[in-house]
């Protein structure tokens, strides 16, 4: 007896269609197989819903099954073929049909209930696409899977209950996503209310997020760097609708979304330890997964100590910098992941880390000095645009400083002015396929950033008196437009370009 | 490029180095060999690891001393001596690098672009050493003798308790010679040294002149030449730009500061003291060091 049960597989954030046949014979040894390229996961399926089926009260039937996922060529992972399986098990003993148009996904427990499994999301774009109208998952992921309109989630607890759906005894009825897209309000780790002093530092990561600027903050352990860093997703301005399936899916695809857990809404933030690899960093595998970039998709990537990452992890960064995608090529597969992120830096300034401190004295050489910060190579450089040194804080003075909060800013307020500016950025650029000051190549800058004659002699100077080079140039337009825009002026003015200067690299552009 | 060696008999030997009790038999050298650059000699010695303000004394008084022609000796170490060389070769001064090693070993050797610049301004690279001779640990306080040994004076900026520095002023006493320090603040570990100098008796120094004043004084061949250089900020009309900047200034004249205190002191946004501090900078009223501002001079 044959039984065809569809489902998909997934490359990168794509899925394409795998129909699971089951038969079941009754002449040859009694059996249970799985071909079609199952990997380990896939080929345990056949324990877990061996025993979950006995564990649902039902007699495993002493026959020959096989089992193949068709087209046989394609690879298949994951443990989300235990409920197709079952089911078309199931449908076998207990003489049941297979509804017409439904998708089955999830893990079965030993018990026979569902588990929350990874990739629901993609799953039901799958299930739109592919025409599909209902789609059966366990009840864990149902929230991340209803997130797509147009089809019906029925939300599974365990093996019980879908047999009597699909016997038509007792319906499971599909969930509606609740569409509160407004109401929820995430919170960022750090409100910018609880960093006291540190008023230039605050000011340029608001420049930053503004202008979808990459940052590096360099500054003695314990200046508050990391606090800085972790506030940011705080003040960029909510995922749109759009952004926020994309990241969905990227956090679907790699299985984070906590059970229950629905459509992302908070910018994401990553901040791997140095000791990544350059795969954990661009993804890689022999099935490509999503690395630390691409989970960090219109979010924040934090790398703390910058410095201390491994070369060739850093360099790695820069195409995907550039492009905001990043391509995986192996032997097998080629994966095209997004990763438009915003790179938010952290670097002590020698290696001792308390160069310029006002307490501690620095015991490095210029020599060690040097070294270290030739680790970062200039391409790397060149692509974050505000520098920024972040002074060490006497916290004790600062708290009984009351002139200091008179700048302290709750991260909502900068939030409000840093979207007042994104906005005048979507509308420069809606012809040009970008969308922050940041994305601005030469003709862009060009085009958008035409500088008074005054400013124009003021900017020649300054490259004169701080060395300024080409590139660091183009850098300094780009920073006055987003001070600009915050400020709501149209052009460029001296004082946006004399704020900008602040925000050059005073360790690296110096001759 | 001139190199030689002049032995202790010799004539063009430095008359004042050889008053020193186990003045070098030899001094290898490289360079031009002008016996009028060993007339006024100041040592000028300090930590490795010099602050924003070593530096910006160093800088201030070493450019004021070798304008006025007073040769500036010191030991071509990172920190201190490299400042008072490059600041001595910024105004077209004369210096003589006394080296821990043979002359053509250039240690640090990251320091070649210095070790050059000395030369090509008449300056003299020295060194009792021959040629490749490495440096040893006990070769870099022997040298010590030789840079107080040369120099009528010796200026301390910046040492800590234990500070190489200290042996080269302990050998000015010694030697009898004149020795000055700068302050710096007590809580700092590199003023250590320089406070305890003070307090057995060494001069402060305030300011360039008293230094080339004493010079005139003492060393009579010192030409009459390179005053201290005029400077007047006419006043100007108020916007309130320039009141800020004016606001900035009076709390400058105190102490080098750090945008995020001048915003709070003065009760402005960083972005507004950024741009006016970026302005001033610019038209050369204020220069920047470790992310504090101070008033140039």
């Amino acid at each position: 007896m044959l039984i065809k049960v569809p489902s998909a597989s997934h490359f990168g954030l794509d899925s394409i269609g795998v129909e699971v046949e089951i038969n079941l014979a009754n002449r040859g040894l009694p059996g249970f197989d799985i071909v079609g390229l199952p990997d380990k996961a896939v080929d345990e399926s056949k324990e877990r819903v061996r025993t979950a089926i006995i564990n649902s009260g039902v007699e495993f039937p002493q026959k020959k099954i096989t089992v193949n996922l068709a087209p046989a060529d394609i690879p298949k992972e994951g443990s989300f073929y235990d409920l197709p399986i079952a089911v078309g098990i199931l449908a076998a003993i207990l003489q049941f049909e297979i509804p017409s148009r439904s998708l089955f996904f999830g893990e079965v427990s030993l018990d026979g209930s569902l588990r929350h499994t990874k990739g629901a999301l993609l799953f039901a774009l799958f299930a739109r696409k592919a025409g599909f109208e209902h789609l059966f998952l366990p009840l864990p992921s149902a929230n991340e899977a209803a997130i797509i309109r147009g089809i019906h989630v029925h939300p599974v607890e365990n093996l019980q209950e879908i047999v009597v759906h699909l016997k038509g005894e007792n319906e499971i009825s599909p969930i509606e996503y609740q569409d509160d897209f407004s109401e929820i309000i995430p919170q960022a780790e750090f409100n910018m209310e609880e960093i006291l002093g540190q008023e230039k530092a605050k000011r340029a990561v608001e420049i930053a997020a503004a202008g979808g600027h990459n940052i590096l903050l360099m500054g003695s352990p314990g200046a508050g760097k990391t606090m800085l860093a972790r506030a940011i997703p705080g003040i960029l301005p909510l995922l749109s609708e759009e952004e926020s399936l994309e990241v969905t899916k990227i956090c679907s695809a790699a299985g984070i979304i906590p059970p229950g857990g629905s459509l992302v809404r908070l910018r994401p933030f990553r901040a791997p330890h140095h000791t990544i690899s350059q795969i954990g960093l661009t993804g890689g595998g022999s099935r490509p997964q999503p690395g630390e970039i691409t989970l960090s998709h219109r979010g924040v990537l934090f790398l703390d100590e910058f410095n201390e990452f491994p070369r060739s992890v850093l360099e790695s960064l820069r195409q995907p910098l550039e492009d905001g995608e990043v391509t995986i090529s192996r032997s097998r597969e080629r994966v095209t992941y997004p990763s438009r992120f915003m790179l938010v830096a952290s670097a002590n300034p020698c290696p001792c880390g308390y160069l310029n401190h006002s307490k501690k004295p620095c015991i490095c050489s210029p020599r060690e000095i040097e070294r270290y910060r030739k680790r970062v190579s200039g391409p790397i450089l060149d692509r974050i645009d505000i520098h920024i040194e972040v002074p060490d804080v006497d916290i004790r003075d600062l708290a009984q400083d009351s002139r200091a909060a008179k700048f302290v800013e709750a991260s909502d307020v900068i939030k409000d002015r840093v979207m007042k500016a994104r906005h005048l950025q979507e509308k420069r650029f809606h012809s040009d396929r970008i969308h922050t000051n940041a994305e601005m190549k030469n003709v862009h800058i060009k085009k958008h950033c035409s500088l008074p004659l005054e400013a124009q002699q003021m900017l020649a100077k300054a490259a004169a008196a701080f060395h300024v080079s080409a590139r660091s140039y183009f850098k300094l337009i780009k920073i006055a437009r987003t001070i600009a825009d915050l400020e709501g002026a149209s052009s460029i003015g001296v004082p946006h370009l004399a704020e900008a200067l602040q925000y050059r690299s005073r360790v690296y552009d110096a001759v | 490029m001139n190199r030689g060696v002049v032995a202790k008999e010799d004539e063009r030997y430095p008359a004042l180095l050889k008053t020193i009790s186990d003045a070098p038999k030899k001094l290898y050298y490289k360079g031009t060999w002008d016996p009028s650059l060993f007339r006024a000699c100041l040592a000028v010695v300090g930590t490795r690891r010099m602050t924003g303000y070593g530096k910006r004394v160093a800088e201030e008084l070493v450019g004021e001393i070798a304008a006025a022609g007073v040769t500036i000796v010191s030991g071509f170490m990172y920190g201190v001596d490299a400042t008072a060389h490059k600041s001595a070769v910024g105004v077209g001064g004369k210096t003589i690098a006394v080296m821990p090693c043979g002359i053509d070993v250039i240690h640090p050797e990251y320091q070649k672009d210095l070790y050059e610049a000395i030369m090509k301004q008449d300056g003299l690279i020295v060194s009792e050493y021959e040629g490749g001779f490495v440096p040893t640990l006990w070769s870099f306080p022997r040298r010590n003798r030789i840079i107080a040994g040369l120099s009528q004076a010796t200026l301390v900026i910046e040492a800590g308790e234990k500070s190489g520095s200290l042996i080269t002023a302990n050998f000015a006493k010694k030697f009898h010679r004149k020795l000055f320090a700068v302050p710096g603040p007590v809580t700092s570990s590199v003023s250590q040294g320089t406070l305890k100098l003070l307090e057995e008796g060494a001069t402060v120094v305030k300011n360039a002149q008293r230094i080339i004043s004493w010079y005139k004084e003492n060393v009579p061949e010192l030409s009459q030449r390179a005053q201290g250089r005029e400077k007047a900020v006419a006043p100007e009309r108020d916007t309130p730009q320039k009141k800020i900047e004016r606001n900035i200034l009076e709390y400058l004249q105190r102490e080098p500061m750090e945008i995020d205190n001048l915003a709070r002191t003065l009760g402005i946004s960083a972005a507004q003291i950024g741009t006016v501090l970026s302005l001033m900078q610019l038209n050369g009223l204020i220069a920047e060091e470790n992310g504090k501002y101070y008033i140039k001079n």
